[in-house]
């Protein structure tokens, strides 16, 4: 089977450079990251320097993701040698555990660090990620409302508690959440986009008007942002066929749900052309 | 009830679409072209719809619209939902899967819930990972085993199993994926190429 460098015909400064741009973006591409990792690791370890145990790490986690056991351990392994008494080690073998469904072993190895340090907010996070794991979702988001009380500024925390409310149906505390993103990240269009969602879920009118609001907000922010155009339609469209509006209101509504429309099919006649002149995409390196 | 068959097609799309999101939860509506013989329902195709927030309203009902518009136009129509929980130890359905196969059986009176089973989706498996449910009595019930058909079941497994190994499932478009970038097509018509090409030994009617 071809190598990665083969197939793509890289070396490894650029496969180490593609690797950093991945943890920095925090994205999950964890089977490529495995592809490129492996290779980089057992034909270029050398001469990564002081950068080969981050790349341990960022690949181990990845080996975890795709069910890769051998390669974790080996990451791992290399890991334990280097940092015999480390925190953030002792939380990579907890994850592998967790991988293999060793939840009271792993478990036990977050008790640990936590006990030498409370502070260890790695350690609290894959204890709540265990109960998610495991299915016990109202224990998760109880274990998770904890921790914020503490960790008031940890945006991750705060997604991954809106994403467990909108799981249970409690609309109205997944909102909360995003409000509190939205507040420190006010030029993230996905959160205007994702709040907006939930309010037109919850439906009555004020929630219709706020959802329209921030459909448009998200779109000021991010004028191709697609769901937020339909969300911008379906809103204005919902609050104008409503009988309690007044004719203002209507009228208003009307004229959004129009200019949305436009956009949309403007969007798509675009696309369609694009479409036809496109050269069939392999499957990107990037 | 009445029959059920589950075609190639539906069945490759719908394991396809659980494979590619491995960590998020997967619905999809289920299609079919022929009108129902004898309360006989044949699922000829599946549409995939959502990987995240299955139970937020907009996207859902833009995509059962256009969805709707497009089976119009087909010469199809919706005839179930189909669901595949993140966490592979509980593959009941979920209140938003009700809620939406309730909507799809107002307008169709033999619809049906479909959820894989997510911890029996190896590529070994003997039988089908999959739970079908019915509409008896205005609740979803267990549909009976033996009036559920998947003709050739091996030989379909072994095609999702083929298409999974050659990285296939990456062409795999769903209404999510539509609308980060709307060239791509949720309608699918090159995967169902690739399907049709290795189905067509194993199963006369797609």
């Amino acid at each position: 089977m071809a190598s990665v460098s083969e197939l793509y015909d890289v070396g490894w400064e650029e496969m180490r450079d593609k690797l950093r741009k991945w943890r920095e973006d925090n994205s999950r591409n964890s089977e490529q990251i495995v592809d490129v990792g492996e290779e980089l690791i057992s034909d270029h370890a050398s001469k990564l320097g002081d950068d080969v145990w981050i790349i341990y790490e960022q690949v181990m986690i990845a080996a975890l993701d795709c069910s890769r056991d051998d390669l974790a351990l080996t990451c791992l392994q290399e890991l334990r040698k280097q940092f015999p008494d480390s925190h953030r080690v002792k939380r990579l073998t907890g994850m592998r555990l967790e991988a293999l469904e060793r939840y009271d072993e792993a478990n036990k190895h977050y008790d640990a660090i936590l006990e030498d340090d409370p502070t260890n907010t790695a350690a609290r996070k894959r204890k709540i990620s265990i109960l998610k794991a495991q299915g016990k979702n109202g224990e998760a988001i109880r274990e998770l409302n904890e921790y914020l009380e503490q960790f008031v500024g940890d945006q991750e925390a705060w997604h991954e508690l809106s994403e467990l409310y909108i799981n249970e149906h409690d609309y109205g505390k997944a909102a909360f959440c995003l409000e509190e993103l939205m507040m420190t990240n006010p030029h993230n269009h996905l959160y205007c986009e994702q709040y907006a969602e939930v309010k037109y879920t919850q439906g009555g009118l004020e929630n219709l008007e706020l959802s329209r609001k921030y459909f448009s907000q998200a779109l000021r922010l991010n004028n191709r942002n697609m769901r937020a155009l339909f969300g911008l339609y379906m809103s204005a469209s919902h609050i104008a066929a409503s009988p309690k509006v007044s004719a203002k209101v209507k009228k208003d509504n009307i004229k959004y749900a129009a200019w949305a429309a436009n956009q949309i099919n403007r969007a798509y006649k675009v696309s369609i052309c694009k479409q036809h002149s496109d050269i069939l995409k392999t499957t990107s390196f990037t | 009830m009445g029959e059920v068959e589950l075609s190639c097609r539906a069945y490759v799309k719908m394991y396809l679409h659980a494979c590619l999101f491995p960590r998020c939860s997967v619905n999809g509506l289920l299609l079919s072209s022929s009108s129902s013989a004898g309360g006989a329902v044949c699922v000829t195709d599946c549409v995939p719809l959502l990987h995240s927030h299955l139970s937020l309203a907009p996207i859902t009902q833009l995509a059962l619209t256009q969805v709707d518009v497009w089976c119009s136009q087909t010469q199809q129509r919706i005839v179930g939902y189909y669901q595949a929980n993140a966490c592979t130890s509980d593959s009941s359905p979920t209140p938003c899967a009700l809620k939406i196969a309730d909507k799809i059986a107002e307008q169709f009176d033999g619809a049906v819930l479909l959820m894989l089973d997510g911890s029996k989706m190896s590529p070994d498996y003997r039988v089908p990972p999959i739970v079908m449910y019915e509409r008896k009595d205005s609740r979803w019930t267990l549909k009976d085993k033996h009036t559920i058909m998947l003709r050739q079941w091996e030989e379909i497994r072994d095609v999702a199993s083929q298409m999974l190994d050659s990285g296939d499932h990456s062409l795999l478009v769903d209404f999510d994926s539509h609308l980060d970038d709307i060239t791509r097509d949720w309608t699918n018509q090159k995967l169902n190429s690739k399907i049709a090409e290795l189905c067509s030994p194993v199963n006369g009617n797609i």
